[in-house]
């Protein structure tokens, strides 16, 4: 159902600056995730479908997943009883599952390209700003 | 609402008058919202058409066809000096300048569906076939934020109006004259006739109808239908709907027995009471940080301008909410938006806002003020709980908020002294300053999942946004499920840009309210554009034959999640809510087994389709190909993979 598209899908000159561009601030340091990403992946698609709010990839959606500042312990309690009545409470899931969900989204890309370098999103900004 | 009887948005006094008032009152920093591309603006040009716009001719001889042949007097069963009393309806309809009718045929409207296609030669109003009665009505919803005026539609007794009786609402709580007609055999004796028959047809929807009547007599019918014109399209607006008897449609009358047709007189909106809106404007202009709400404002183009006059003239901030409103201040203005962090409004300003409930109880435990303009303070009845709970502002206006604001802005004018206008200026540089960062951080923020597939919706929007650039285009479906992409990466600069959504948060508008709303701007050379749901398009998919036989120019875009996804999330907190897990939160809501082929849908419907498309690379080509469609006057389809929001 969902993939990355390459970097040279993105357009001419987008490909070679996506990999050093990082949007956002990195996460602040935090303990080496301990669960397996790959079935969390799964996990969070199928199993408990959290693609529904957060994008399939934790990049979209609202609200984002990434960059994850919560450590594994307060993502584990978080995701058990929320602040928000929006979320889920996922009072069941056994807590491996939950350490391998949250293994998978540290390994999402916290990097996004820059807007000035999706030249869509560059010419909207320049528009903008032309309207005094 | 919009007007499509002028191609600009300029209304009696135009937009270029008002920014020249504006910027000579602040030698330039007064901030306007005007493009620096733009400044000077032209002698009211008007947009150059984006798709083929009909000729006369080409619009008679497409009449001509659909009616099938020349109009002709009846021949049969009709003595000399004598008409089907059907035709004496058509010459009252005319009275109301419908360009459109929209149809689903039924027998108990048998004989007005004559006299339209052969007394009056299927022109104004022509007719549009709908293949269910929800989507005919729900073209006619949409048509009339577009157009400005309301479309007939017609509909058969019970089957048909229960039918249409969903849109009907979705007009009704979207305050948008629709003007229905149900046909039914007031004496009826045939199996089927009974059914279709009632004694009192109109308390079947009376509960989200401005008015309804029985119309037994010819003079009857004639005065309530200008009544029920009138009444419609008078603020607050409303759906109106009269029953009128097969029988009567049918009966044959003598020339001399005719009743006088009365002339159309439309009401002036209500206007709010002066002293009250003096002191609304001593509130506004004495406030540190007003804030001004606009909601259902802008019925017509002069609605926009004054609101961005208030605005630029008071340098406050105007948020116009998700997308409950309709198209009523510039997206990409300065004063677009809540003022940004730490703006705290001490006068707020509702305009037809339904619901001031929750901020007048904040504002009230706080000292803060708030005052409301609205139509809604006339509302009548209602069973349905759309007026909201009840708000204890500070000040409550019963008034069109339209037809209030020159009044008010007015008032707001006289008590500006020169000093105040210098704060103002102050104030109005802090929120341009704000909105400008904050438009720079959302646009910053659709990068993330930028070459991903299923697509994200800011690319989805986007790269739309970068093929129609140059185009006079208009959102013509809701953006209720596309957050605020549109109105970010879009700039919804006209008064046009956006029809709205629903009215009624009911699924299955956007499409053929898209339709409609296309129809509209058909006339104009508009390029329009739906982004609709894989779920709405499932309610009334036939509306895509209805767009294609009536080459209505349209770019339909899917946003397809394969899901009713609003309910998957909704599902998912009920799941979670009770701790019996996510396992089963996506049964009865989502759409995917098996995936449904929307373009392979639209093919069957005879329209352009591409789709379904999953990856971003291939987005702008598939644009690009289905607007040349559009362009030259067709409807077309492209079907996207999206992430779910």
């Amino acid at each position: 159902m969902r993939s990355r598209v390459s970097g040279a899908g993105l357009g001419a000159g987008i490909g070679a600056i996506a990999l050093s561009a990082v949007l956002v601030a990195q996460a602040p340091a935090l303990a080496p995730p301990t669960g397996d990403a790959k079935r969390g992946q799964e996990l969070f698609e199928k199993t408990y479908k959290c693609y529904a709010c957060h994008g399939y990839d934790g990049q979209t959606g609202n609200p984002r997943l990434v960059p994850m500042n919560r450590t594994q312990e307060a993502f584990l309690a978080y995701v058990r009883k929320p602040a928000t009545p929006q979320m889920p409470k996922f009072v069941d899931p056994p807590e491996k599952d939950l350490v391998d969900v949250y293994a998978y989204i540290r390994s999402i890309p916290v990097a996004a390209p820059t807007p000035d370098s999706i030249p869509l999103l560059k010419g909207i900004i320049e528009r903008r700003q032309q309207v005094k | 609402m919009g007007d499509s009887s002028e191609r600009s948005s300029d209304g009696p006094l135009g937009r270029r008058d008002f920014f020249k008032g504006a910027a000579a009152g602040a030698a330039g920093l007064i901030v306007t919202g005007r493009s620096a591309e733009a400044a000077p603006e032209p002698e009211v040009a008007p947009a150059p058409p984006s798709v083929a716009v009909p000729t006369e001719a080409q619009d008679l001889a497409y009449a001509q066809a659909q009616a099938g042949a020349a109009v002709a007097p009846a021949r049969v069963g009709v003595a000399s000096g004598q008409q089907p009393a059907s035709d004496f309806m058509v010459d009252v309809l005319k009275k109301l300048d419908f360009d459109y009718v929209a149809i689903n045929p039924g027998s108990a409207f048998a004989g007005l569906h004559e006299s339209l296609i052969n007394y009056s030669g299927n022109r104004t109003p022509e007719i549009l076939t709908a293949l269910h009665e929800e989507a005919a009505i729900a073209m006619a919803h949409g048509y009339a934020k577009a157009a400005g005026k309301p479309m007939l539609v017609c509909v058969h007794g019970t089957v048909g109006m229960l039918h249409g009786s969903m849109a009907l609402f979705q007009a009704w709580a979207d305050r948008v004259p629709v003007f229905l007609i149900v046909g039914q055999h007031r004496n009826p004796t045939g199996v089927i006739n009974l059914p279709h028959s009632a004694q009192d047809m109109g308390s079947i929807v009376r509960d989200f109808v401005k008015f309804d009547d029985e119309t037994t007599t010819l003079e009857r019918f004639a005065e309530s239908t200008l009544r029920a014109y009138q009444i419609a399209t008078t603020p607050p607006m409303g759906p109106v709907l009269l029953s009128v008897d097969a029988d009567l449609q049918e009966e044959v009358i003598e020339a001399k027995d005719r009743p006088r047709i009365p002339e159309l007189v439309r009401p002036s909106p209500p206007q709010g009471e002066t002293d009250a809106v003096r002191e609304a404007a001593r509130l506004l202009v004495n406030a540190e940080s007003p804030l001004l709400l606009p909601r259902k404002l802008a019925r017509t183009p002069r609605g926009w301008d004054l609101m961005i006059e208030l605005a630029e003239t008071l340098q406050a901030p105007v948020d116009v909410g998700t997308y409950g409103s309709w198209q009523d201040f510039p997206s990409w203005h300065p004063l677009w938006g809540n003022g940004g962090a730490g703006y705290r409004a001490d006068v707020t300003l509702g305009l037809e806002m339904s619901d001031m409930s929750a901020l007048a109880r904040a504002a009230r435990a706080s000292g803060r003020k708030t005052i409301s303009i609205s139509s809604e303070h006339l509302f009548q009845h209602s069973n349905i709980h759309d007026y909201g709970r009840y708000a204890d502002v500070d000040l409550a206006i019963a008034g069109d908020a339209e037809a209030t604001l020159p009044s008010l802005i007015e008032e707001v004018k006289k008590l500006i002294t020169a000093d105040r206008k210098r704060v103002l200026t102050e104030r109005g540089s802090k929120i341009a300053a704000a909105h400008k960062d904050a438009h720079k951080r959302y646009v910053e923020n659709a990068s993330f999942g930028w070459g991903n597939s299923p697509i994200s919706v800011p690319r989805m929007i986007a790269e739309l946004g970068a093929q129609v650039q140059n185009d006079d285009w208009a959102i013509v479906s809701g953006h209720q499920f596309t957050g605020d992409w549109q109105r970010r990466l879009m700039n919804f600069d006209k008064h046009y840009r956006y029809n709205g959504d629903n009215g009624g948060f009911g699924i299955g508008y956007d499409t053929p309210g898209s339709v409609g709303a296309a129809l509209a701007h058909k006339r104009q050379g508009r390029l329009s554009i739906g982004i609709v749901g894989d779920g709405d398009l499932n309610f009334q998919p036939g509306v895509l034959w209805t767009a294609v036989h009536h080459k209505i120019p349209l770019l339909l875009v899917v946003h397809n999640n394969r899901a009713y996804h609003a309910e998957v999330m909704i599902v998912q907190r009920m799941c979670g809510s009770r701790g019996r897990g996510m396992a089963n939160a996506s049964i009865g809501s989502v759409i995917n087994d098996p995936p449904i082929s929307y373009s392979g849908m639209a093919k069957a419907y005879g329209m352009y389709a591409e789709g379904p498309i999953d990856n971003p690379r291939d987005l702008a080509g598939a644009y690009q190909r289905a607007l040349a469609k559009v362009r030259s006057g067709e409807p077309a389809l492209i079907d996207v993979i999206a992430q779910p929001r």
